[in-house]
Order: structure tokens, then sequence, then C-alpha cells
């Protein structure tokens, strides 16, 4: 009990990686090339912190606020976006999340500037982070139900298509967007209530780099290929403690390896291997039958 | 009845003039054809229609309403379907995913509900699936729901894009290429579907190579050359016209 | 004053121009954004840091740096971007294998130097200054205008007088059109990713010399500036990295002279967002680039 216990903050960790990765899924799987969550995470956290700690704001109406301005500029960067496409979007959202860092560090009477915003109060916990997760969970996969998800997948695998089944691909992708923007302005406000600090430069180019790397690792169409994603890479400078400062070195050389044999990502071809024997069963049987 | 009737109408690519003062009708109820050596512009009239590409000049006009400056999506939901000269489907998705989509327009259950989960959206899933279903018995493609589209054969995997665009119920049908690579009696059944889909009151634009094919549809053929209209009439008058001649063969 | 800060912004990106050269280059002919550019870029730094530390002569350095960053970028392409090549998730899987490329270099870097900041000795490169017109260069500058401009040459001549040029170009324009006209695509890979190393490695010795800071993440800010310089030129055009680079040198010597230095990052990425609103294909790409079809 103690030997789990102790690994209590690396799932903490994990849960508050898994939620953003999980934004970061939403927007890849609708065919927006973005990267603009760990700026979006980074305007949650900081608002959320900020209410809090200087206007006294309960942490719960500041989550709810670090959220909805989460969405708010989701949809300011979503309609220059929309005429995007691919790695221009990549660029252009790179550029908001360090626009984003540097007014940050910028704006010192705000946000602490490079030291940042400390003694968050610590409200909350394990529970509330599983709670989280498993809405957001719950969330994408009942969107991946309906006639929504159904526009992101066919807006990602063939624009012209989706057009003329008359999906407004616009739309489509701002919906995506804002979703992502809710999640990433939620658990950007939840690691600020978890992490007793914040400093810019946790949500810079490495934080950004980290949660790609969570979805492309785990798989960007099912919903449970981010989640062992994030697990996999959380998990493993753990793992690879012993080897101390070569851990990111193995963190590196996981990705390569992954995308190289499996670069859909792991669950993505999991889930295909398993729906191919599925298939051939089938197949086998049904020409049984006929004979 | 809600026919499309196109007006003068232009795009150039530049120097390019793809279409050159196209003006033909597609009337409710029949199948018309669209026939035309390579290059001859006919795809491009398609993403015309569609709003797929913007109009240089002139007019399309739909059930009485100009409909030159909307964009594509906008038509679509107009009641406008159609299928590619490549088969576009999502290759990885099972035949019932690829129709599911669709249905896209039908659907009526709004945003939160979709992204909530709630049962609403939830039931209209159910029904828009059972509707899939209904349609894939009537293709006779049943045995099929469950496969990647992309490993059906050639022929099963023009049927499914055509029972796609047929799943909202369309009221303007434009097929580009749709029997092309089939053989004689696969052709002959998708033509028979096309003569009822237009006997049910759908305007059908049909683009295709295969002469004979149009001739036994089409009541009105018009033929493309160089992205202008060189021929219009019946497949008879059509095929006898020196000009339209000249141009398959070269003169 | 004006004049001289644009000289200075001028050298500067004589420098940035080389180093989106490299950049721009790769994504242009395999569409790959190579993120682990400033890690060989890094490497030429370190490269030449290292044989003048071991006694030996600036230029053997120099040389040394340019081959051996050429020779680590054929590395990366094949360790990383090679299986990619048949599969249709390139694009994606190009950025996170490179990431990942670049995570191990960086690591590797780090524990070589000890994550220490280095500098190259006191009198490794002469410190001479000359004065014209009012104007005051350093003999390191001259060098620096004098390398950039040399090596750019060399790849324009390369590129557009030489059959190995000819064929890479071929390459960028129809990969399969150009196996089967008998080109080896292996080949041209080896020659786009070894050129784009050498000018990054170059970059770096230079940069190495002239802000005498040389650390494993020395890199980052590079790639992130790269990224600027690339869109402004336009993605995947060579000329057009070369005068954006050049821009871009003065654009932020001006910034840091003219506004508060902790916002000079805010100015030129919201440049950057905006030149991709308004003209995503940047000064001399191709207009189709980054627009969508349709009305």
């Amino acid at each position: 009990m103690e030997f789990l216990l102790g690994y209590r903050p690396l799932f903490d960790v994990f849960l508050l990686h898994t939620g953003y990765a999980l934004g970061q899924y939403i927007v890849l799987r609708a065919g927006v090339f973005s990267v603009a969550n760990a700026g979006l995470s980074s305007i949650g956290a900081y608002l959320a912190a900020g209410l809090t700690l200087k206007l006294g704001v309960h942490p719960y109406l500041s989550l709810l606020a670090g959220t909805l301005a989460g969405v708010v500029f989701a949809l300011l960067l979503s309609w220059p976006l929309a005429r995007l496409r691919g790695v221009y979007q990549a660029i252009a959202t790179l550029a908001f999340v360090q626009v984003v860092l540097s007014v940050n560090v910028f704006a010192e009477p705000l946000t602490g500037g490079a030291m940042g915003l400390n003694g968050i109060p610590r409200v909350v916990g394990t529970w509330t982070l599983l709670i989280a997760v498993g809405a957001t969970i719950y969330l994408m996969t009942a969107i991946g139900a309906t006639r929504l998800g159904r526009a992101f997948d066919a807006v990602r695998q063939d624009e012209a298509v989706a057009v003329s089944l008359g999906v407004s691909v616009t739309r489509t992708q701002s919906v995506a967007f804002a979703i992502s923007g809710a999640v990433a302005g939620l658990f950007g406000g939840l690691e600020a209530f978890h992490g007793y600090a914040l400093e810019p430069n946790q949500f810079g180019f490495s934080f950004l780099v980290a949660i790609l790397s969570y979805v492309v690792l785990g798989g960007r169409r099912s919903v449970i290929g981010p989640v062992v994603g994030t697990a996999v890479l959380v998990a493993l400078p753990e793992i690879a403690r012993p080897l101390a400062e070569y851990r990111m070195l193995v963190y590196g050389a996981l990705l390569v390896a992954v995308i190289a044999y499996l670069p859909r990502g792991i669950v993505d071809t999991l889930l295909d291997y398993l729906r191919r024997q599925h298939m051939a069963a089938r197949a086998a049987s049904t020409a049984g039958r006929q004979s | 009845m809600k026919g499309l009737s196109l007006q003068g109408v232009c795009k150039r690519f530049g120097g390019v003039t793809a279409a050159d003062e196209i003006t033909l009708d597609v009337p409710a109820g029949r199948v018309t054809g669209l026939i035309g050596p390579n290059g001859a512009g006919k795809t491009t009239i398609v993403n015309l229609i569609t709003g797929m590409l913007a109009l240089s000049a002139g007019r399309i006009v739909f059930d009485g309403r100009d409909i030159s400056a909307l964009g594509a999506d906008r038509i679509s939901r107009l009641g406008f379907a159609r299928t590619f000269q490549n088969i576009r489907l999502f290759k990885e998705a099972s035949v019932v995913d690829n129709l599911l989509i669709g249905f896209h327009k039908l659907q009526q259950s709004s945003l939160v509900s979709n992204i909530l989960g709630l049962p609403a959206a939830r039931a209209e899933t159910a029904r828009i699936r059972a509707m899939a279903h209904d349609l894939l018995q009537r293709f006779d493609m049943s045995r099929f729901a469950d496969f990647p589209a992309g490993g059906l054969s050639y022929g099963h995997q023009r049927r499914v894009e055509m029972m796609r665009a047929l799943a909202a119920s369309p009221t303007v049908l434009l097929l580009d290429e749709p029997v092309a690579g089939m053989n004689d009696v696969e052709a002959a059944e998708l033509g028979r579907i096309f003569l009822e889909v237009a006997a049910s009151g759908i305007a059908v634009l049909l683009i295709e190579h295969n002469i004979r094919f149009v001739t036994r549809l089409c009541e009105q053929v018009h033929v493309l050359d160089y992205g202008r209209v060189i021929a219009s009439g019946t497949p008879r008058q059509v095929m006898s016209d020196p000009a339209v001649i000249a141009a398959y063969l070269g003169s | 004053m004006i004049v001289q800060q644009l000289l200075n912004g001028l050298v500067v990106g004589g420098v940035y121009a080389l180093f989106a050269l490299g950049f721009t280059l790769v994504f242009g002919i395999h569409q790959i954004l190579n993120l682990a550019h400033g890690a060989v870029f890094m490497t030429g730094a370190f490269i030449a840091l290292y044989t003048v530390l071991a006694g030996w002569p600036l230029w053997l350095g120099f040389i040394l740096a340019i081959a051996g960053s050429g020779l680590l970028s054929v590395l990366i392409e094949v360790v990383a971007f090679r299986k990619l090549r048949q599969s249709g998730e390139a694009e994606f899987g190009a950025i996170v294998s490179s990431i990942g490329v670049n995570l191990i270099i960086v690591t590797v870097a780090q524990k070589v130097s000890n994550t220490l900041v280095l500098r190259f000795p006191f009198d490794t490169f002469p410190i001479v200054i000359y004065e014209f017109f009012g104007l005051r260069v350093s003999a390191l500058q001259l060098f620096m205008a004098a390398c950039a401009v040399a090596l750019v040459l060399l790849l324009t001549l390369y590129l557009y007088r030489t059959q190995f040029g000819r064929q890479v170009r071929a390459v960028a324009g129809n990969e399969r059109a150009a196996k089967l006209l008998g080109i080896n695509p292996d080949l041209v890979y080896f020659q786009t990713f070894f050129l784009s190393g050498a000018l990054a490695g170059a970059a770096g010795v230079l940069v190495g010399l002239a802000f005498n800071s040389i650390h494993f993440m020395m890199g980052e800010p590079w790639l992130l500036r790269g990224f600027v310089v690339i869109i402004l030129g336009g993605l995947g055009s060579i000329p057009g990295a070369m005068l954006a680079g050049l821009l871009f040198g003065m654009i932020q010597t001006m910034t840091i002279a003219y506004f508060p230095s902790g916002l000079t990052d805010a100015i030129i990425f919201s440049l950057l967002f905006l030149l991709l609103l308004i003209r995503p294909h940047g000064l001399l790409g191709r207009p189709e680039a980054g627009a969508m079809r349709g009305r």
C-alpha cells in the first residue's frame, strides 16, 4: 500500500497530462494541426490562479473562468486559422504559444513574470483529477458516437468529401478548437490548484512537444490512444530512473522507435490489428457457411 | 419540379479557359448526359456546380434560385450530392461508417447533445444506422457492412460511393464517371439504379465516357470539348454530329 | 545609429539565412519539418569548439564542424525519417520522430559538456575592428558575412549547375517519376540532408564565435526563430530563405534595440502569426501554399 501511495504524485501527473493529451487529441481528430493547447493551458492556469490569489475568487469559480478563457481564446484562434492547413496551422499555433509565453514573462505585475505565481492553495487532489479525466474521456467517447464525431473524422480524412456531404469545415473545426480549448483551460487550472506554483516555462516548447508526443505515440484516432501514450511517457522517466541523465535519451529513442514501427501509434495499430483478425475470422466463417 | 440550370458559365484559371459559356439544363426526373474527350472540362463543371470552384462568369440556377456564389457545404445542404471520378471513400473505415456520414445533412441533433452524448444524439445515430442498413439491403451489400471500405472490389466500392451519395435523399445527383472500369453487367445494374433515382423526381447529371451506356440512359446529351459545349440533343442526334465525331476521333 | 544596427542585423541575418536554408531545403524537397535542425546547429558549434580546445586551428574546426554536422544530418534522416517514406502518416510522424532525435542529441551533448556553458578561448578569432563612414565592423562580422555569402553561392552553384543538383530538384518535384527516370532517391536524400546539416553546422560555428556561449540548449531559440524565417521567405523557397534570413536579422536587431527586451519574442512571433494570416506563402513562396481551395 505504501508502495502505491509513493507513486501517487506520479499518478497525479499522469492524470493531469492525460487531460492535456485529450485536449490535443480532439483537435487533431478534426484534422486541425494545432499545437496551441500549451498556450491555452497557460492562460487557463494563470487566470484561475490569479483570480483566486489576487481577487479571492473561490477556486471552483476560478477553474470555470479558466475553462471559459480557454474556449474564448481557442475560438479567437480558430477564425484566422480556418484558412491555413497542415504545417502552416502548426507553425501559427506555435507562434501563439510563444507569444503567450513571452507576454506572460513580461507582464510581471500580473503574472509574477519569470518567477511565476506562488502560494496557490492546493484544492485539487487525486480524486478531483480522476473525476475530471473520467468526465473528459466520457465526453470524447460520446462525441465519437454522434454526428459531431463523424464530422470530425470526415473533415480529417477527406475535406472535399466532407464538404460535398454538407459538412461545414469551418464550423466543425471551430467546435473542435473550442472543445480542446475548454479541456486545455480546465486542466491548466487544475494543475495550478494542484501544484502550489506556476511558472511560465512549464507551458513552453517542451510542454508542447510532450503533449503532442502523448497523442502521436498512443494513437490519434481512438480515445484510449492518448491515455496510453501519456501513461507510457509519464512512467518512462520513472522506470528509467536508474539511467539518470540518460532518461531523456531513452524517451527520445522511444519516440523514434514507435514512429518508425508503429507510425499510427500504439493503440491504433493494436486496434487495427484486432479488427483485421476479426474480419478474417468473419470472412472465413462466411466462406465456410457458403461451401 | 426542381431543376438545375447553367447559364453562360465560365471558368478561367489564369490564361486557361477550362469552361467557356456553358449553357445547359439538368431537368428533374431525367438523366442528362455530359460526355466529351479527356480534359474537356467535365469534372470542372461538376466542381463549379457543387461550389468547389468559383465561377469566373455566368450563373447557376437551381429551383429558380441563383446558387452561383454559395459555398460548397451550403450547396450540398440544398440537396446536391455527387460522386467522384477517383473513388473517395474513407478506406480505413467500415462500409457502414462510410454511409453514416452520408446522412450528416439529415441530422438535426443539437451541438450540445452531441458534445455531451445525450440520448437524443445517440438515438439519432441509431436511427441513421438503421437507415444505412436499409440502404445496404437495397443495394444487396448487407454482407459487407462491417468490412473496411478499402478492402472491397472496385465495383463494390463504386456502389458504396453511390449509396453514400443517395443516403440523404438528394434532389440533384451529379455522377462523375460512375461506371468507369466496370464490366457491362455491373454497369447495367448501376444504370438501372440511376433510372430509378431519376424516375423518383431527382435531377441526374451523368458524366461518362462509355457512350453506349450514356445512350441507353439519357434522353438528352451534351458534348463538351475544350471547355465548350459543341453539341446538344438526343443521343442519336449527337452521335451523328460531325463536330462530335471529330472531337473524339480527331479530324 | 540606425545604420549601425542595420549592419549588425545584416550580419546576424546572414547566419539566420544559413540556418534557414537547411531547414527550408529539407521541407521544400521532402515535406519534412525537421525539428532536430537546432541540435545539428548546436553540434557544429561543439565540434569546432572541441577541435580548438584540443589545440587545433580554427579553420580545421570549421571544416570538421561542417562535415560532422552534414553527416549527423544524414544519420538523422536514416534513423528518423527513412521508414516513414512509404507510410501515409509521414507529416506527423516525421515531426515527432525529429523531436525524439533532437532529445537524443541534446542529451548526449548535455552529458559530454557536463551541462556547462562553454566558450571559445579568448584569441580564437582575432579581435580587430574596422571603422568606415562612422560605422564599426569587426573582423569576425566580416568573416561571418563572407562565410554566409560563400556557402550560399556554393549551394546555388550545386543546385542549379550540377547534375546532382538537377536530380535533387527532380525528386523534389515528383519522387516516383524521378525513380522511374533512374534517379536514386536515397542518394538525393543523402545530399539534401548533408547540405542542410552542413549549413546548420556552419551557422553554429559562427554563432559560437560571435556570441561565445556554447551549450547544449543553444539550438532551441534558433529553431523557433528559424520558423519565422522560413515562413517569411516562403516554405521551401531557397532564395526566399536567403532574403528572409537577412531581413529577419535586421528586424530582430531593430526590435531588440528599440523595444523593451522582454517583448522581443512577443513581437517577433506576433509578426509570424500576422504573416501567416495575411500571406502564408511569405515573400517568395508559391501562392497556393497553405491556402484552401473553393469559395
